[in-house]
C-alpha cells in the first residue's frame, strides 16, 4: 500500500515536471523545425579548413587549455586551503581536538565547509556571467570562474580524503606533541596524496570542458568562437571548433589517464579510487621546469595581464557593491516561481531521459557482455559494440551548452530544448559509466553462472546487476544533482529556466536581482544535496567519499 | 618526570549509557621507575595510558605531571608537555608511505616549527639524517633506512616505532601492549630492545604477558573493571593476585 501510494506520488511529480518542462515531442516532427536540422546539418559539412580560420581555431583551442591549467592550478590552491580547513579531524572531533569543540577554530572549519559548498552550489557559468560584468570579456574572468567553482568542488573532496586516511598515525604525532597542523603535514598529506593528485587531474578534466563552455557568456575560447559562428550561421567553422574542442578532451583525458598510472577509475563502489590510489613519484628536474614554463604560459595566456590596468580593481568593487541589497521584493520574488519550477522540472526529465538513452546504450557497450567467445553472430556483437561506444563518445563530448544550441533548431527555444540537450549529454556520460561498472563487477561471478550455462545477457541480470546497482544508483543520482545545476544555466544559451532570468538580469544591469538569483540557485542546489543524501543509504561497505565519486560523474 | 594522580575516574558516553572506564584510580609514579600494567581486556588500561599522555582529560580527580596539573593545560603548554612523554602503541602506528628514516624524524616533530617540519621531511638536514640514522642503528634496522615502512615486517616495524621514540629523546614512555602482534620469539628480543632504550627514563608498560612482566618490571598494578586491585612489587604478586585480576566473571 505504501509502495503504491509512494509510486504515485513519484508518477504525478514525474507528470507535473514533464509539464512544466514543457515537453512537447510533436515539435520534432514539425515540418518546419526539421528543415532547419536538416540545413543545419547540411551546413555543417564541410568544415571549414581553410587557413585562415584553422589558425582560429587553433588559437581558441590553446587558450582554452590555458585558462583550464590557470583555472585548475588556482582551485588547487584554494582548494586546499578550504580542504584542510575544512578536515573535521584536525579541528572539529576526534581525539587532535583536544576537548576544544565549539572553539573558534571549529568555527572556521564550518565556515570552510560552508564556503565550499556555495562556491561549488553555484554553476561555473553563472560566476563566469558575474566576473564578465566585474572584469570586462576576455579569458580572465572565465579563469576566476572555473578556480573560484573548482575550489568548492575540490575543497570539499580533499577534505573528506583526508578525514579519511588511517588514524592511527595521525593519533601517534598527535601523542607526541605535534600540532594539528604539523600532524597534517607528517601524517595527513603522506597518505593522502596519492588519492589528492587523482581527483585533482578528475578535476583538470572536467576544467577543460568547462572552460570550452564559459565562452558562451563572453569568457573567450572555443565557446566563444562557436557562439560566434553560429550567429553568422557559418555552420562549417562550428564543425571544425567542435572537432578541435573533442581532439583537445581526448588529449587532455589520454594525459591524464597516463598520470594517474595504474589508478582504476569505477572500481566497484568506487573503492578502488581510495584503497589502490596513486603513487605520488618524485619529480624529475627537467619536468619541473617544465611545469613552471607551462603555467607561467598558461596564467598569461588566460588574461592576467589584464589585472594589471588602473581602473579593473575600483570596477570590480563598484560591482560588488551593486549586488547588495539583493532584491526581495514580493514581485520579483513571485516571477522567480515559474523559473523556479522550469528549472527543476528541465533536471527531471531531461535526467530521466539521459537515464533511459544511457542504460539503453550501456548493455551493448559491455564489453564482458558483446565479447562472448561462445556465442553467435559475434562480428555483429562486435559492430554493435563499436556502433554504441562511439555514440555514447560523441553524446558525452559535446557540452550541454553546445547541444542546447543544435536542440533549439530542432525544437525552437525554450525548455523542452533544454530538456534534450541535458537528455542526450547525460546519456552519454551515464552510459560509459554504467557500462564501465558493469565491466568490472562482471567476473567472479558471472563465471559460475557461466559454468551452468547461462548466457551474456542473463549473467548481466543475475551476477553483475545485483553487485552494481549501488554504484549505478549512486553515479545516477549524482548525474542528477550536476545536472541541476547545468539546467539553471542551460537558459543562458535559450533553454529556458533560471538561467535565462540571471541572463537577463545581468544584461540589464539589475544586479541586486542577479544576487537574488544566484542566492536561490544556491538554495535550490543546497536543497537538492540534502534531499540526496537522505536518500543515499549508508555505503556497507568502505568507497571512495561521496563527493569523489561526484567528481568521476562530472568528468564522465 | 613524575606522574600524581588522585581519586582519578573517566565516564565515556555511550550508545546504551555512560561507560566507567576509570573508577577511583590513585597512582603515584616516580622519576625514572618501570611499572607493568596487568590486567584483562576493557580493564581500563588503555584509557589510563591515554590520561598519562594527557592525550584524554579524567571526568573526576587530578592528575598532576611533574607537579603541575594537567587538564588546566592548553595548546601549546599541552604540546610542550606531551612532546617529554614517548608512546608506543600496540600496532606500529607509522605513516605507510613514508620511509623509515622519515618516520623516525616524526618524533622530533613537536619540537619544530611548522615550515622547519616540512623542511625535514622533504630535505632533512645531515643532523637529522644522523640522529635518525643512529636511533635506527640502535634498533638495529640502519640497513632499512630509506625502505617504505609498509614494506617492513611487523616485527621491523615496531622497531621504527621504537626508534620515533629514540629521536622524541623523552623523559616518559608509554607502551600500549608494544608486542601483543607479534610472534613470541620476537617479543623477548623487543623487550629487551624497549628496556635498553628506557634506560634513565620513566617507564609505563602495559601488558598482558605476566611471565615478561614479573619478570623485567619491578612494580606491578594490577587493574579491573576501572580500579586498581593491586600495586605491589613483583615479587609480591602472588598467582591468587593473578587470579583475582584475570579470573571469574568480570
Amino acid at each position: 500500500m505504501k509502495r503504491v501510494a509512494l509510486g504515485g506520488a513519484v508518477g504525478a511529480a514525474f507528470i507535473l515536471c514533464w509539464v512544466g518542462a514543457g515537453v512537447a515531442p510533436s515539435s520534432l516532427l514539425d515540418p518546419a523545425n526539421l528543415r532547419a536540422v536538416g540545413a543545419f546539418v547540411r551546413g555543417l559539412f564541410p568544415p571549414d579548413l581553410s587557413p585562415g580560420f584553422l589558425g582560429v581555431a587553433a588559437a581558441a583551442t590553446v587558450r582554452t587549455l590555458a585558462i583550464s591549467i590557470a583555472g585548475t592550478a588556482l582551485s588547487v590552491i584554494l582548494g586546499l586551503c578550504l580542504g584542510v580547513l575544512a578536515t573535521a579531524s584536525l579541528w572539529r572531533r576526534g581525539p587532535l581536538v583536544d576537548g576544544r569543540e565549539g572553539g573558534p577554530l571549529a568555527l572556521l572549519s564550518l565556515a570552510a565547509r560552508g564556503i565550499a559548498r556555495f562556491l561549488r552550489a553555484v554553476p561555473d557559468l553563472v560566476w563566469a556571467l558575474l566576473f564578465v560584468v566585474a572584469f570586462g570579456l576576455g579569458p580572465l574572468p572565465g579563469t576566476l570562474a572555473l578556480a573560484v567553482s573548482y575550489a568548492g568542488v575540490l575543497g570539499r573532496v580533499y577534505a573528506d580524503l583526508f578525514e579519511a586516511v588511517p588514524e592511527a598515525p595521525v593519533v601517534a604525532l598527535h601523542a607526541a606533541g605535534a600540532s594539528p597542523l604539523q600532524v597534517f603535514v607528517a601524517a595527513i598529506w603522506p597518505q593522502a596524496a596519492g588519492s589528492v593528485a587523482a581527483y585533482t587531474l578528475y578535476s583538470f578534466e572536467c576544467c577543460v570542458r568547462s572552460a570550452a563552455v564559459l565562452g558562451f557568456v563572453g569568457a573567450g575560447g572555443i565557446g566563444a568562437e562557436i557562439t560566434l559562428s553560429m550567429r553568422l550561421f557559418e555552420y562549417g567553422q562550428v564543425t571544425t571548433l567542435l572537432g578541435a574542442f573533442v581532439v583537445l578532451v581526448l588529449c587532455v583525458d589520454g594525459v591524464s589517464r597516463a598520470l594517474r598510472g595504474r589508478f582504476r577509475r569505477n572500481a566497484v563502489h568506487g573503492s578502488g579510487l581510495l584503497q589502490a590510489p596513486l603513487e605520488l613519484r618524485p619529480m624529475r628536474r627537467g619536468f619541473r621546469f617544465l611545469w613552471v614554463i607551462v603555467a607561467v604560459v598558461a596564467f598569461a595566456e588566460a588574461g592576467f595581464g589584464s589585472l594589471l590596468a588602473p581602473d579593473v580593481l575600483p570596477h570590480v568593487a563598484r560591482f560588488a557593491a551593486q549586488l547588495f541589497p539583493p532584491d526581495l521584493s514580493p514581485p520579483f520574488l513571485a516571477s522567480i516561481l515559474t523559473p523556479l519550477w522550469q528549472t527543476v522540472a528541465i533536471s527531471v526529465v531531461g535526467t530521466v531521459l539521459g537515464v533511459v538513452l544511457g542504460a539503453i546504450l550501456a548493455v551493448p557497450a559491455t564489453a564482458s557482455v558483446m565479447f562472448d567467445p561462445e556465442a553467435r553472430l559475434r562480428r555483429l556483437r562486435a559492430l554493435a559494440y563499436g556502433v554504441a561506444r562511439a555514440t555514447l563518445a560523441v553524446l558525452r563530448s559535446i557540452p550541454e551548452l553546445v547541444w542546447v544550441l543544435l536542440c533549439i533548431l530542432a525544437v525552437g527555444l525554450g525548455p523542452f530544448a533544454g530538456v534534450l540537450a541535458l537528455g542526450l549529454h547525460t546519456a552519454g556520460v551515464l552510459g560509459k559509466l554504467y557500462a564501465e561498472t558493469l565491466e568490472e563487477v562482471s567476473t567472479g561471478a558471472p563465471e559460475e553462472l557461466r559454468a551452468i550455462g547461462a548466457p551474456a545477457l542473463q549473467r548481466l541480470v543475475w551476477a553483475a546487476w545485483p553487485q552494481a546497482r549501488e554504484t549505478l544508483a549512486s553515479y545516477t543520482l549524482l548525474r542528477w544533482e550536476n545536472n541541476l545545476r547545468v539546467s539553471t544555466v542551460v537558459g543562458l544559451a535559450g533553454g529556458g529556466g533560471l538561467g535565462l532570468a540571471l541572463y537577463n538580469a545581468v544584461q540589464l544591469g539589475f544586479y541586486d536581482r542577479a544576487a537574488t538569483l544566484v542566492a536561490v540557485v544556491f538554495v535550490l542546489v543546497s536543497v537538492t544535496d540534502a534531499l540526496a543524501d537522505r536518500l543515499r543509504r549508508k555505503p556497507a561497505v568502505q568507497r571512495a567519499p561521496e563527493s569523489g565519486l561526484a567528481l568521476v560523474a562530472e568528468a564522465g | 618526570m613524575s606522574f600524581e594522580l588522585q581519586r582519578v575516574g573517566l565516564v565515556y558516553p555511550s550508545r546504551t549509557g555512560r561507560v566507567q572506564a576509570l573508577h577511583d584510580v590513585s597512582l603515584h609514579i616516580r622519576r625514572g621507575e618501570r611499572i607493568a600494567i596487568l590486567g584483562a581486556s576493557g580493564a581500563g588500561k588503555s584509557t589510563l595510558l591515554r590520561i598519562l599522555n594527557a592525550t584524554l582529560r579524567p571526568s573526576a580527580g587530578t592528575v598532576h605531571i611533574d607537579g603541575r596539573d594537567s587538564s588546566g593545560l592548553r595548546g601549546g603548554d599541552l604540546r610542550r608537555l606531551r612532546r617529554g612523554i614517548g608512546t608506543v602503541f600496540q600496532n606500529p602506528s607509522l605513516v605507510p608511505p613514508l620511509t623509515a628514516l622519515q618516520n623516525a624524524l616524526c618524533g622530533r616533530i613537536a619540537s619544530w616549527s611548522l615550515a622547519r617540519s616540512v623542511r625535514a621531511l622533504v630535505a632533512p638536514s645531515d643532523d637529522e639524517v644522523g640522529a635518525a640514522l643512529s636511533a635506527l642503528a640502535t634498533v638495529g634496522l640502519a640497513d632499512r633506512a630509506a625502505a617504505r615502512v609498509d614494506e617492513l615486517s611487523g616485527g621491523q616495524q615496531q622497531r621504527v616505532a621504537l626508534a620515533r621514540v629514540l629521536v622524541q629523546d623523552p623523559q616518559v614512555v608509554l607502551a600500549d601492549e608494544p608486542f601483543a602482534s607479534l610472534d613470541p620469539g620476537l617479543t623477548a628480543q623487543l623487550a629487551d630492545l624497549l628496556l635498553r632504550i628506557c634506560e634513565g627514563r620513566t617507564l609505563v608498560a602495559l601488558l598482558h604477558d605476566v611471565a615478561l612482566a614479573l619478570e623485567r618490571f619491578p612494580r606491578i598494578v594490577g587493574l579491573r573493571g576501572g580500579k586498581v586491585l593491586f600495586d605491589l612489587p613483583a615479587s609480591e604478586v602472588t598467582s591468587v593476585r593473578l587470579d583475582e585480576l584475570y579470573g571469574g566473571a568480570g
